[in-house]
C-alpha cells in the first residue's frame, strides 16, 4: 500500500453555464505572453462539438494515452522507448497551429493614429504571431453553441459508436441538445505525458499529485504532447519549451483556489484531496472498458479508514491533508454518491478531474413543458433524452451506460425529493420509491442538495496546506511576474539563439 | 603562420571554448537549452528536411567517428575493396540527404512568415555553417575519392597528435584547400555549438531508454528527512559491510597463510635437493670465509710475528695484499734498492681498499673516488679528494733461521742490512710489537 495524496477536482455541468470566465481568468494571469498565445490551460467546449484543439479526442491521429497491449501491458499509444528518439526529429502525431488557431489581436492603434480621412478607420484583426493581416478562420471556442451544426457537432469523435440513424436524430432541428465542457489538465494519476518525456522534465507531485513540467529540464522534444490524450500540453513556439496547466500551484501553496475555480461565475468547480493507492493503479488501468470507471473508484482510498491513514503518514502526508481529505467534496461526489465521473477513462490516464454529468439536456424533452414530469414516464424520459446516453457513457464512463445511467437517476432523485419539499407537489410514496429505484436515501439527497445548490467556497474548496515549490513564481506578485513566465522562472518569454 | 592557426590555434580554440561553453550554459542557463523545434508553426515541409537532415547526419557522424577513434579496425575493413565501395555510397547518399534536408529547412525559413518570427541570426549562421560543411564534404568525397581509406593515414593522425598535445601539421598543410576548408569548418561548428541551436547535440536524451515511466516528486520535510535518515542507514550499512568485508578479506588472507605453513609442515617434501644442496654450499662458504676471518684474527692475537710474503715474490709494479694486525689490508711492495715497503691499503679518504697496480709515476689508485697514491711516500695527488698519505706499515726481515736481519720502524727508521746474496732466503713478517707502537 503506498498512499499519496491528489488535489482533484469535480465540475458540475449541469452548473455550467458556458460564460468562458475560467478560461480568461487563466489566460489573464497565466498565458498571457509571447509564445502562449494560443494556449489555453482551461477552455470551455460545447459538446456535442469537436473541440479544442480540433478533434483532440480522435486518438487514431493524435495517438495520446496508453493502449493495453494483448490485455496484459500498459503501453504507450505514441511510442516506444526507441520509437521515441526517432520521434524527436519529427513527430507525426503532433498537432500543429492549424489544429489550434492562430491567435490574433486587432490594431488598436490605427483607432487613433490613423490620417483623416472620409472613412472611420478600423481596427484589423492581425495575427499575434507574425503581426500581419489576417483573415480569422478558428479560434479556440469557434464552434460555442454551435452544436447541430454540420461542420462541427457532427465530426464530434464521441459519435462513432451511435448508428447513422442515432446520428441524424441528433441533428433534428427540434432535438438539438447540448452542454458545456470546461477542461482543464486532469493531473493524472497515471500520466501519460510523463512516461512519454524523453528529457524527464515532466513530474507527479509526490504530496498533492499536481504535474508539472520542469522548464529546465525541458527540451521541447515534443513528445508529450501527443502522449496526452486530452491535448492539454502546448508547445510554446518561442522559448521552445512545453506548458501546460500548473492547477494555480503558487495560488494553492499560498491558500487561494485555483484562478479558474476562484472565478468561475456558476460555482460549477469543487476541489478537494483525494487519497489513492499507487500500487493498484496499473492493475486498475488495466481491466476492460466497461469497467475502469469502477477500478478507479477502488484505486480511490476512505480517509477515516486507520491503515489507510497510517500508510499516507509513512508516506510523509501530513495530519492536516489527511483532514483536508475526510472534508474533500470531491471524495463525497466521486465515491459516496457517484456522481461525479471521470472524462474518457479510457485513455487509462486515470483522470483525476471529474465531471457530474449534466441533466438538463437529458431531461429536457421536446412538448409543451419544459421538463417531463408525468409520473410513468419518470425514468423512460432517460431513454428518450435529447442527447444520448450512449452519448454520455462515451465521455465518461468509457462506454458503460449503467454508470452514466445510475448518476443521472440519482440527480433526478434528488430533485423529485426537493420538489416534493418545496412544491410539494409530488407524492412521498411515489418519491420515496423514486429514491429507492435511484439507491440514494433522503438524508443523501438532503447532502447532495447541500453541496449542490449552496455551498458556501469554504463548502466548494477544501485547500490543503501545500509545501511550495521551489520557484521563484509562488513569491512573485502576480503584477510583477506578468510577461514573464511566472512558473519556475522569471526570465522573459523569449527565444533563445 | 596562417596555418598554424587554422590547423593547431583554432581546434584547441573551438574545444576549450565548446567544453567551457557548454558547461556554462548547462550551469547557467538551463531554461534557454532547447530543441527549438518548429514543427509547431510548420510541419509539412519540416518532415522533409529535419528527417533526412537528422538520419543522414547520424550515418555521416557514425562513419568520421569510427574512421578516428578506431583508425586500425576501419583501416583493415576498408581494405576490403567490397566494403570501401560500400562505405563511399552510404556516405555519398548520406551527404546528398543531409544536402537535401538542409535545404528544404533552408527553404523552409526563407518562406514562412511564421518561422521568421521564430528566427534568429543563430539561425543562419548555423544554417550556412552547415551548408557549407555538409557541401565541401561531397566536394571531398567527389573530388579525392576513397576517403573513407586514405584518411586514416592522413587525418587521423593529425587529430590524434591533436588529441594527445603533440600537434602535427605536416599532413594537412599539403592537403587540397578543399580537404583544409573541410577540417577548417569542423572546428567552426565546435566553436559555435554552445551558443547556437546546435547545444541540443549535447543533451540527447539516451537516459529515456533506461527510466521508469513514472517520476514522482516529493517535496515535503518528513518525506525529505525520511530520504536523508534511509540515505543515512544505507550508508552506515555500507560502512558496517565495508568494514566487515575489510576484516574478513585480512582474515582470510591470515588463515591461508597458517593453512599454507600448517600444510606445508605436514605435508610438503620441502626444497627439490638440488636447490637444497646449492642453498647449503652457499652458507657453508660464507661460514668458511668467517672462519678464514677468525683464524686470521687468532693469528694475529696470538702470535707476534705474521709472515707476508718471501721478500723474493715482491716488487715494485704490482703490491701483495696482506692483513695486518688491526684486520685491515696492507699492501707490500719492493722498492728498487730491495728494501720492503709496506703501506696501508685503506684510502684515507673513505676507507676503500685501494688497487695494487703501480702505474708509471709510481701511484697506485683508489677505484672509489679516484685518489692516486705515491708509493714511496704515501701522499695523495693534488686535488685528491684523499688529503692524508697512506699509513706505513712497520716490517721485520728475517732469514732462513728465523734470524731478524732487518726491521723498519712505523716512522720508517731502518736497522740492519739486507745482502742480496742471501736474499733467496729471506722472509717478511709484520710485527706486533712495531704495530703496537705505531
Amino acid at each position: 500500500m503506498d498512499i499519496r495524496a491528489q488535489v482533484s477536482m469535480v465540475f458540475h455541468l449541469d452548473k455550467c453555464i458556458g460564460c468562458h470566465t475560467c478560461s480568461v481568468a487563466c489566460k489573464n494571469v497565466w498565458t498571457d505572453r509571447s509564445g502562449a498565445e494560443y494556449m489555453w490551460w482551461n477552455n470551455v467546449e460545447t459538446k456535442p462539438g469537436t473541440g479544442f484543439p480540433h478533434r483532440w479526442e480522435d486518438q487514431d491521429r493524435y495517438k495520446g494515452g496508453w493502449k493495453l497491449n494483448g490485455g496484459k501491458n500498459l503501453q504507450l499509444k505514441s511510442q516506444s522507448k526507441l520509437g521515441g528518439l526517432l520521434k524527436l526529429f519529427y513527430n507525426p502525431n503532433q498537432p500543429g497551429l492549424e489544429d489550434y488557431y492562430e491567435p490574433w489581436t486587432y490594431e488598436y492603434e490605427n483607432l487613433f493614429d490613423a490620417p483623416e480621412g472620409d472613412d472611420q478607420p478600423t481596427a484589423k484583426p492581425i495575427s499575434q504571431i507574425t503581426g500581419e493581416e489576417m483573415k480569422i478562420e478558428r479560434g479556440p471556442n469557434w464552434d460555442d453553441d454551435l452544436s447541430g451544426s454540420p461542420l462541427y457537432a457532427a465530426n464530434d469523435v464521441n459519435y462513432d459508436q451511435l448508428t447513422p440513424e442515432e446520428r441524424q436524430q441528433l441533428f433534428e432541428i427540434q432535438r438539438v441538445a447540448f452542454m458545456y465542457l470546461p477542461r482543464i489538465c486532469n493531473h493524472c494519476a497515471n500520466p501519460s505525458c510523463v512516461a512519454s518525456c524523453p528529457s524527464g522534465a515532466l513530474y507527479k507531485r509526490g504530496e498533492d499529485g499536481i504535474v508539472l513540467i520542469n522548464q529546465d529540464v525541458c527540451r521541447g522534444w515534443r513528445a508529450c504532447i501527443s502522449a496526452c490524450p486530452y491535448k492539454k500540453i502546448y508547445y510554446n513556439w518561442v522559448t521552445g519549451k512545453s506548458e501546460k496547466c500548473i492547477l494555480c500551484y503558487p495560488r494553492l501553496e499560498t491558500g487561494q483556489a485555483p484562478a479558474c475555480f476562484h472565478s468561475c461565475v456558476g460555482r460549477i468547480r469543487y476541489l478537494g484531496v483525494l487519497l489513492y493507492d499507487a500500487d493498484r493503479i496499473e492493475s486498475a488501468m488495466k481491466t476492460a472498458d466497461p469497467l475502469l470507471v469502477e477500478a478507479q473508484r477502488d484505486v480511490i482510498c476512505d480517509p477515516n479508514d486507520e491503515t489507510v491513514i497510517a500508510s499516507a503518514r509513512a508516506n510523509g502526508i501530513s495530519d492536516e491533508m489527511i483532514e483536508s481529505a475526510r472534508k474533500s467534496p470531491v471524495y463525497k461526489y466521486v465515491v459516496q454518491w457517484k456522481l461525479a465521473l471521470p472524462l474518457h477513462i479510457e485513455y487509462r490516464t486515470m483522470p483525476m478531474l471529474f465531471y457530474v454529468p449534466p441533466l438538463l439536456p437529458v431531461m429536457g424533452k421536446d412538448g409543451d413543458q419544459p421538463y417531463d414530469h408525468a409520473e410513468d414516464s419518470f425514468f423512460t424520459s432517460l431513454d428518450k433524452s435529447r442527447l444520448s446516453i450512449k452519448y454520455m457513457a462515451r465521455l465518461f464512463s468509457a462506454g458503460n451506460e449503467a454508470i452514466v445511467t445510475a448518476s443521472l437517476k440519482k440527480l433526478m432523485a434528488v430533485r423529485y425529493y426537493k420538489r416534493m419539499q418545496e412544491v410539494g407537489d409530488l407524492q412521498d410514496d411515489r418519491v420515496r420509491r423514486i429514491m429507492r429505484e435511484a439507491g440514494t436515501t433522503p438524508e443523501e439527497a438532503e447532502e447532495i442538495y447541500l453541496l449542490t445548490a449552496v455551498p458556501t467556497v469554504h463548502k466548494r474548496y477544501v485547500l490543503p496546506p501545500l509545501q511550495r515549490e521551489e520557484a521563484i513564481g509562488s513569491m512573485c506578485d502576480v503584477q510583477d511576474c506578468k510577461g514573464s513566465c511566472g512558473f519556475g522562472t522569471t526570465s522573459g518569454a523569449e527565444r533563445n539563439v | 603562420m596562417l596555418e598554424l592557426f587554422a590547423f593547431v590555434g583554432l581546434p584547441y580554440a573551438a574545444i576549450l571554448i565548446c567544453v567551457a561553453g557548454t558547461v556554462w550554459r548547462f550551469r547557467n542557463d538551463q531554461y534557454g537549452i532547447s530543441s527549438l523545434s518548429s514543427q509547431f508553426l510548420e510541419g509539412k515541409k519540416l518532415l522533409w528536411g529535419s528527417a533526412p537532415w537528422h538520419i543522414g547526419i547520424l550515418i555521416i557522424f557514425l562513419g568520421h567517428f569510427i574512421a578516428f577513434l578506431m583508425p586500425g579496425v576501419w583501416q583493415r575493413l576498408m581494405a576490403v575493396p567490397l566494403l570501401l565501395a560500400l562505405a563511399e555510397m552510404t556516405g555519398i547518399a548520406a551527404t546528398v540527404m543531409c544536402l537535401l534536408g538542409l535545404i528544404v529547412l533552408f527553404y523552409r525559413r526563407l518562406t514562412s512568415a511564421r518561422l521568421q518570427k521564430s528566427t534568429h541570426i543563430g539561425d543562419f549562421i548555423v544554417t550556412a555553417l552547415l551548408l557549407a560543411q555538409v557541401g565541401l564534404g561531397l566536394m571531398v568525397a567527389g573530388g579525392y575519392r576513397w576517403g573513407a581509406s586514405w584518411s586514416t593515414g592522413t587525418l587521423t593522425p593529425y587529430i590524434w597528435s591533436l588529441i594527445t598535445f603533440s600537434p602535427e601539421i605536416s599532413v594537412i598543410r599539403d592537403m587540397p584547400i578543399v580537404i583544409q576548408a573541410h577540417v577548417v569548418g569542423a572546428w567552426l561548428i565546435l566553436l559555435v555549438l554552445p551558443f547556437t541551436r546546435l547545444i541540443h547535440m549535447v543533451s540527447v536524451p539516451l537516459q529515456y531508454l533506461f527510466r521508469s515511466p513514472q517520476k514522482v516528486v516529493w517535496n515535503n520535510p518528513r518525506r525529505n528527512n525520511q530520504a536523508v535518515a534511509a540515505r543515512v542507514t544505507q550508508e552506515s550499512r555500507r560502512h558496517f559491510l565495508k568494514a566487515a568485508f575489510g576484516l574478513s578479506a585480512a582474515g582470510l588472507l591470515l588463515s591461508v597463510g597458517v593453512l599454507d605453513k600448517l600444510g606445508r609442515f605436514f605435508q610438503m617434501p620441502g626444497l627439490h635437493h638440488d636447490e637444497e644442496a646449492n642453498l647449503l654450499e652457499t652458507r657453508l662458504r660464507r661460514l668458511q670465509l668467517t672462519a678464514e676471518e677468525k683464524e686470521l684474527e687468532l693469528e694475529r692475537l696470538r702470535s707476534d710475528y705474521i709472515y707476508v710474503a718471501k721478500l723474493a715474490e715482491l716488487n715494485g709494479t704490482v703490491g701483495k695484499y696482506f692483513i695486518d694486525y688491526s684486520m685491515r689490508p696492507g699492501l707490500a711492495f719492493r722498492a728498487e734498492d730491495g728494501w720492503p715497503m709496506l703501506l696501508s691499503a685503506k684510502c684515507t679518504h673513505l676507507g676503500c681498499t685501494v688497487g695494487n697496480q703501480v702505474d708509471a709515476s709510481g701511484r697506485i689508485l683508489c677505484p672509489c673516488h679516484v685518489s692516486y697514491f705515491d708509493i714511496k711516500t704515501g701522499m695523495p695527488n693534488e686535488g685528491a679528494p684523499a688529503k692524508a698519505p697512506l699509513d706505513r706499515i712497520a716490517w721485520v726481515v728475517r732469514d732462513e733461521q728465523g734470524n731478524e736481519v732487518a726491521t723498519e720502524s712505523p716512522r720508517g727508521s731502518r736497522t740492519g742490512r739486507l745482502d742480496p746474496t742471501l736474499a733467496e732466503g729471506y722472509s717478511l713478517f709484520i710485527v706486533r710489537s712495531l704495530s703496537a707502537e705505531a
